[in-house]
């Protein structure tokens, strides 16, 4: 095995892409600005890191209160869905079987829909569209349809079946198209606080949302929504009635900010709570927004002062590793701020699905020689270990066994150990970066494959 | 190292936020409406217990050597499975996808799969690729047969005769909504005994051994048992080196994992004296294959769980071996036995609830029994045939009668212990259970295939006799935490 660390100047392409897929990875040149090819199908037989549109609606639409999930197709999918971001959530199933993948499914939907609406009624039924009746052609929209006028209970179709779309993406906007459709706004008489304000594209991770919360909660502003992290029926039906809508996650929650805006003439802000510094300018843009720039300087001061020992120490311990970072969707350009802001080097930065303003995102904020790569598949990320030899890699948990076996520390988004956003998940942060490394079975391994080998 | 002595403070993760937003039982707690509570009344699933069928043949898949699966359906079937297997056995799970997007829904997924075959042999040359269908290319009616002599000749062309004809391909149909994941293990066996098991010629002196889904720790213990015996066994779907590998780098590319049954040892299968399926439900199909083809003799469970059915299973091979049972296996027996005269006090008529996959909950509801505890409700997500008989019959002689779910939910399984006018002791089952034990204050001692809220459970037996020490000790260990007099500490 070759242990020479590859050097990063002299080279005219990311060495370990597939040639098959050379133009989705691209060198960071800042004469010559360029980005991935990107949204496109994934290459059949290799092992990508994306999913179904199936996945990316449940990843979005699983922690929405006051509703009923109910997955249309056969059980697995239910099985699968009820796990989302390591967090367990109550889903229905219609159990489709043989028979009804023969003569149509919907009767059987129809009378599932009634039996909840019967017994557990709530605020609405979701109905996910899986693959079978897909592609058996149920007519999902007329079953919900009868089954609301029967019963008075809102039966909305998420009309997510796994083939859409190139990647999980199409799911986030599906589901953001049900809320926007259905939910979003239909309050009349709801009245507008001077501070109100609404995230999108924040879920709550280990936490996330209220660290964020309690941070803006300090500057004197309210939160009305986090979608989806707080989403519920009430709460969106107020949600057109705001200030401003905040984006945390673009990938996700731009579809929302801009037609909210378009609706609405909500103006929307993209920022981003991860590091130190993204999270005081995020807090100071929405300050300038809202007329709370006072307040919110008060808030940055307070924490930024006790932080600073810290980051100084953190700086110490970390400053000249070596991070390969594989992400989800458009996180790749905020987090690297924030190994940035460690003195770590960002090696590469690949996405699963990011489109096109995630990738200029990213690009803006990385230097010359680095790699930018979509949807990076497990070979890539194996042959990016035996080409960087990166001190630690920053991904999702698939690639986290399999980097643990080529002796390289992991760290997995989204996170296990607690809420990385604000200041206070900023040393969560650091902390899980210090236990993948510091971890004394690096030195053992290392130590033995030395000696032995 | 500094860093990890300076205290880094943690804000924010509370222990209270892991608690689940439910009704917990209360007197204000208002009971669902028992019509609705049983299964057979309604025709919504409500917190399934069972998945899907493409699970069961790729988890069979990647227990061979250089095995890789290949799914034939979308995206999202993959990264679920793979996601489920790392959670459970902390492992990288290899499997390729043929990547269904809208133009393979309309036009067939031919391109997809010959693609991505070629694509999967080039850069990972494995041994044996299953290719496992799923709902998408079984309802749009992808004839794969014809696409694998298709994907076939574009590797000869492509390849050279040689490299293109060297790796097997084994088709498992496996459309999710005829079946769960049980029906995909038993269909994987049956099909890859089909496709590479052919000689029946020279007798070779050795058992054929289909553990079933069953764990690594498992695997390796019907391994132990085997060898103090002296029996030579082949073993189909070996994962215990593909699920619970060491840590060695450097590694090679493309990364398999040693273990794996190969390719040669499935071929020779024709030529045993005797096949044992441990698990009736995962594995008997092709333990029935062989014994119709080449009338190799099927011995198709009871899981070797707890005394007796080890006892018989131990007592079958000997028979058809001609093996002396060793005296180490019968001083493990006695160490069994000691062990449960020993902690009789705690398991003796404690009422306990049990649920899993159909074949490792008769095997615990067998060792349950001879435990003495009382089985009250005894739940398999997957329907069978026998379940409700088997069950029945292992109670009939401790005179309990369990509540028998058949095929049913979470959901019916949690209100029915709610519902129970005595309330359960203990509850045994995998990590989907956790939910209900908080809610109902009892401890949840996990066992079977879906345990990925501990670590550990797949590197430790619960088959055999240390395996039932192994449970005994979970279980009487998970009672006492409950019933700890808080004032005191107690002394065994």
């Amino acid at each position: 095995m070759c242990n020479k660390k590859i050097s990063l100047n002299g080279l005219t392409r990311v060495p370990f892409i597939d040639p098959q897929r050379a133009a989705h990875g691209i060198l960071i040149d800042a004469a010559a600005p360029a980005l991935p090819a990107c949204d496109q199908r994934t290459v059949p037989g290799v092992m990508s890191q994306r999913s179904c549109a199936y996945y990316g609606a449940r990843w979005f639409l699983a922690p929405m209160k006051q509703v009923i999930h109910l997955v249309h197709g056969p059980v697995s999918c239910a099985f699968y869905g009820e796990t989302v971001r390591k967090k367990r959530y109550t889903v229905f199933s219609t159990d489709l079987t043989e028979k009804e993948v023969i003569f149509g499914g919907e009767a059987k939907l129809l009378q599932n829909l009634l039996e909840i609406g019967e017994r557990f009624p709530d605020g609405a039924i979701l109905v996910y569209v899986t693959c079978a009746p897909g592609f058996t052609g149920d007519d999902v929209d007329r079953a919900c349809r009868n089954a609301e006028h029967a019963m008075g209970i809102r039966c909305l179709p998420v009309n997510c079946p796994g083939f859409l779309g190139h990647h999980q993406s199409t799911g986030h906007e599906i589901g953001a198209g049900v809320l926007l459709e259905h939910f979003v706004g239909r309050d009349e008489e709801a009245v507008s606080g001077p501070y109100d304000i609404n995230i999108l594209g924040e879920y709550d991770v280990m936490g996330d949302f209220k660290v964020i919360k309690r941070l803006l909660g300090r500057m004197g502003v309210n939160v009305v929504t986090a979608i989806t992290a707080d989403a519920s029926v009430d709460n969106l039906a107020r949600a057109h009635r705001v200030q401003l809508n905040v984006m945390h996650c673009r990938r996700t929650g731009g579809l929302m900010a801009e037609e909210m805006q378009r609706r609405y003439g909500i103006p929307h802000v993209k920022v981003s709570f991860f590091g130190v510094a993204q999270t005081s300018a995020a807090l100071r843009q929405i300050g300038a927004r809202l007329n709370l720039q006072e307040a919110a300087e008060r808030v940055i001061t307070e924490e930024e002062s006790t932080m600073a020992a810290d980051l100084e120490r953190y700086r110490r311990e970390l400053s000249g590793k070596r991070v390969g970072l594989f992400f989800g969707g458009s996180r790749i350009g905020s987090m690297q701020n924030c190994y940035r802001e460690l003195g770590m080097e960002v090696l590469v930065a690949g996405s699963q699905f990011g489109g096109k303003e995630d990738y200029r995102d990213a690009w803006s904020t990385m230097r010359t020689g680095t790699a930018l790569v979509d949807d990076t598949n497990e070979e890539e990320v194996l042959r990016f270990i035996r080409q960087y030899r990166p001190d630690v890699i920053a991904g999702g948990m698939r690639e986290k066994f399999i980097a643990n076996k080529f002796g390289v520390p992991f760290t997995v988004f989204p996170q296990e150990s607690g809420p990385y956003a604000g200041y206070s998940g900023f040393r969560n942060f650091v902390r899980d970066i210090l236990v993948a490394l510091k971890a004394p079975v690096w030195q053992i391994v290392r130590g033995e494959s030395e000696t032995l080998a | 190292m500094s860093a990890n002595h300076q205290p880094i403070s943690i804000d924010g993760i509370a222990y209270n936020q892991l608690k689940i937003e439910k009704k917990p039982i209360t007197p204000e707690y208002v009971r669902r409406d028992p019509e609705l509570v049983p299964k057979a009344n309604r025709t919504v699933v409500v917190n399934p217990a069972r998945t899907c069928m493409p699970f069961g043949a790729m988890f069979a898949g990647l227990g061979m050597h250089r095995g890789l699966p290949f799914v034939q359906g979308a995206q999202g079937c993959t990264t679920y499975v793979r996601y489920t297997f790392c959670r459970i056995f902390q492992e990288p799970a290899s499997i390729a996808n043929a990547s269904f997007h809208e133009d393979a829904a309309v036009f067939g997924g031919r391109k997809n799969f010959i693609e991505g075959m070629r694509n999967l042999i080039v850069r990972y040359h494995p041994d044996v690729v299953t290719v496992v269908t799923t709902c998408s290319s079984e309802i749009i009616g992808d004839d794969m047969v014809s696409f694998i002599k298709a994907a076939r000749k574009r590797l000869i062309t492509e390849l050279g005769e040689e490299d293109g004809s060297r790796p097997k391909l084994v088709l498992v149909n496996t459309p999710s909504f005829a079946g769960s994941h049980i029906v995909g293990y038993d269909r994987a066996s049956r099909a890859f005994l089909e496709t590479l098991a052919q000689d029946h010629s020279k007798p070779n002196n050795r058992i054929n051994i289909i553990p079933g889904m069953v764990m690594p720790g498992d695997v390796r213990e019907i391994k132990h048992l085997l060898r103090e015996m002296g029996v030579d066994a082949y073993t189909l779907f070996d994962i215990s080196d593909v699920f619970d590998t060491p840590l060695m780098p450097p590694q090679t590319l493309p990364y398999y994992p040693e273990g794996g049954t190969r390719i040669t040892e499935v071929e020779d299968m024709g030529n045993s004296m005797a096949t044992f399926a441990l698990c009736q439900n995962e594995g008997g199909l092709g333990a029935r294959y062989l014994e119709q083809k080449f009338e190799i003799p099927a011995f198709i469970g009871p899981m070797p769980m707890g005394v007796r059915s080890t006892d018989l299973f131990l007592k079958r091979v000997s028979e058809v071996t001609g093996k002396e049972i060793s005296k180490s296996l019968k001083d493990e027996r006695g160490r069994l036995l000691d062990f449960m005269a020993d902690t009789l006090h705690h398991t003796m008529m404690k009422r306990v609830a049990i649920f899993g996959d159909p074949d490792i909950a008769t095997g615990i509801t067998r060792f349950a029994c001879e435990l003495g505890m009382e089985p009250v409700a005894v739940m398999s997500g997957t329907k069978t045939k026998t379940f409700t008989a088997d069950i029945e019959g292992i109670v009939a002689e401790s005179g309990a009668k369990p509540l028998i779910l058949n095929g049913s939910d979470l959901f019916e399984f949690e209100e029915s212990l709610k519902a129970m006018p005595v309330p359960v002791d203990v509850i045994i089952g995998n990590s989907k259970g956790a939910d209900i034990a908080k809610e109902l204050q009892v401890p949840l001692v996990r066992a079977g295939l879906f345990v990925y809220d501990r670590v550990g459970y797949h590197k430790r037996p619960v088959i055999g006799y240390r395996g039932g020490e192994r449970l005994l000790a979970d279980l009487v260990n998970a009672i006492m935490d409950f019933s700890y007099p808080e004032e005191r500490t107690q002394q065994l």
